[in-house]
């Protein structure tokens, strides 16, 4: 089963392309990196697959949905690049609101939230305002609201932003746990090792195209790292 | 309790946290504070407190005229508090970026709307059912006048809010929030404005048709006015105004009808960041 496609996704604003004609399958349960330098692409193709925007010609399908459709939506995690927490939101609120609006009913609500506040270390934190939380833990905070009640898909944009090289450590034990447990993951970011570590594909975007794409390992040449291959790629 | 249901429960309940977090909330009770205070001081005026031609003004006079601009202009004042709170109470969060987060569960864009539109709602309505309802009560046992006419102009202020707030908050995806509020602050008593005077004039002259610039706000915009004097104009036994109320509130709720569509038809064509 395909999770995420992108078909000749293109995606326009005003004169510029964000996206152009990109085709992307994701199969379900695995592991894929999206990459790119800077306006490559990368968060504009998350934004369509999520339902945030509308491609300018192309299909893009969810879970085999229009993803505009909510039902698409459902067991799916986010973490988007810029986290823009709602400040005045105690932790425990916001993850109780993400809770609710993922499916999980009263009695499951609360044991899901400790645990998954303890699995992100922001357990101690749960009735404190978002806004008193510094970077890391904020991220951390994100984290626990796009991990919480399990999601079957996890979409992470830039995941290791702000976080010290415990957390980061932390995120890819997390990423990896909802891999072996069978998640799908969609991964965009700019730290070539985390990706490595953690996908089994990758995909590098240039100017809005797809560059290369493929398993981690045929996409290297003998003795090449990822980040050689992705400047090979970005750097035609 | 069905999904979407359920979602819009929870975050209509965390719109109006929201809501009652930003500041304007103080100022809103502020203002039902003084405004209590005032309608306190109106519906205290007996019958010795006016005369014409050293004769006292009957009591159910001076009611009939006190007690419809009371309610007259806190009906108003309800209806430019749900619209300013609604001028950003969707944009911003879409603006900041939270909105997102929400967007990403298995949420409808028009859930999501209509979530934000009735935190805003509850908000305005609250301070409606505070003001209107302590009034109401004042002029009703101090005056005392029926409380049916109370009753028609609170269903036309609910209304009313249901149309400015919608309108406002599609208003508010394609323009700044200074823009939004000053239409706000300057259309809801310009079209209040447009109404009293061609209700008034039609009263007196039943004939009259009222041109220009304010017959045409009252013609064609929403009868934010219209609706709430005709109802609270039987506690003046001078005037008939009967038949205006029914029409009125038939126009208003579909002003109401149409907002919240196009509300959702522009929130479903809107990217979010």
């Amino acid at each position: 089963m395909i999770a995420l496609e992108l078909a000749g996704a293109t995606k326009r604003y005003g004169r510029r392309s964000a996206l152009v004609g990109v085709d992307l399958a994701v199969p379900a349960g695995s592991a894929v990196g999206l990459l790119g330098a800077n306006g490559a692409g990368k968060t504009t193709a998350l934004r369509l697959l999520l339902g945030f925007a509308r491609p300018s010609r192309g299909a893009v399908r969810l879970r085999g949905r229009d993803p505009f459709d909510p039902a698409s939506r459902r067991g799916v995690g986010y973490l988007p690049e810029r986290l823009r927490l709602p400040g005045a939101m105690t932790l425990r609120r916001f993850l109780g609101l993400h809770g609710r609006l993922a499916g999980l009913g009263a009695g499951e609500l609360g044991r899901e939230i400790e645990a998954t506040a303890e699995t992100t270390g922001v357990r101690e934190r749960l009735g404190e305002r978002l806004d008193s939380l510094s970077k890391g833990l904020a991220q951390r905070a994100g984290f626990a609201a796009a991990l919480l009640a399990r999601p079957e898909l996890l979409v992470l944009d830039e995941p290791t932003s702000g976080l010290d090289p415990l957390g980061v450590r932390d995120a890819r034990d997390w990423a990896l746990a909802a891999r072996a447990r069978g998640a799908t993951l969609l991964v965009s970011s700019h730290v070539l090792s985390e990706v490595e570590r953690v996908c089994d594909q990758v995909v590098i975007l240039r100017e809005g195209r797809i560059a290369a794409a493929g398993a981690v390992d045929q996409l290297l040449l003998p003795g090449e790292t990822l980040e050689d291959a992705f400047v090979r790629a970005v750097r035609g | 309790m069905t999904a979407p249901l359920r979602a819009f429960a929870a975050l209509a309940a965390e719109a109006f946290r929201d809501g009652l977090r930003r500041r304007f909330a103080f100022a809103i009770a502020l203002f039902l504070l003084a405004a209590g205070m005032g309608a306190e001081s109106c519906t205290s005026l007996g019958s010795a407190s006016f005369s014409v031609n050293q004769h006292a003004l009957p009591p159910e006079v001076l009611a009939g005229f006190v007690a419809p601009l009371l309610l007259s202009w806190q009906a108003l004042a309800v209806l430019v508090i749900t619209g300013v709170i609604a001028a950003d109470h969707l944009a911003r969060p879409l603006a900041e970026g939270s909105a997102s987060l929400w967007l990403a569960r298995p949420v409808s864009r028009d859930t999501f709307a209509a979530a934000r539109l009735a935190g805003a709602l509850c908000i305005g309505l609250g301070a409606g059912v505070l003001l209107l309802g302590t009034s109401a009560a004042l002029v009703v046992a101090r005056q005392h006048l029926a409380v049916g006419p109370a009753l028609a102009a609170a269903g036309a202020t609910a209304l009313g809010a249901l149309a400015v707030g919608a309108l406002a908050m599609a208003a508010s995806l394609a323009l700044g929030r200074s823009a939004v509020l000053l239409l706000v602050i300057g259309g809801v008593p310009s079209i209040a404005l447009a109404n009293a005077v061609v209700l008034m004039g039609q009263l007196l002259h039943p004939d009259l048709e009222v041109g220009g610039v304010l017959g045409a706000i009252d013609r064609f915009g929403p009868p934010l006015g219209t609706a709430v004097f005709a109802a609270v104009a039987p506690w003046n036994p001078h005037v008939d105004a009967t038949g205006a109320l029914g029409p009125a509130l038939g126009r208003l709720a579909v002003w109401a009808l149409g907002a919240t569509a196009l509300l959702a038809l522009a929130f479903r064509h809107t990217e979010v960041e």
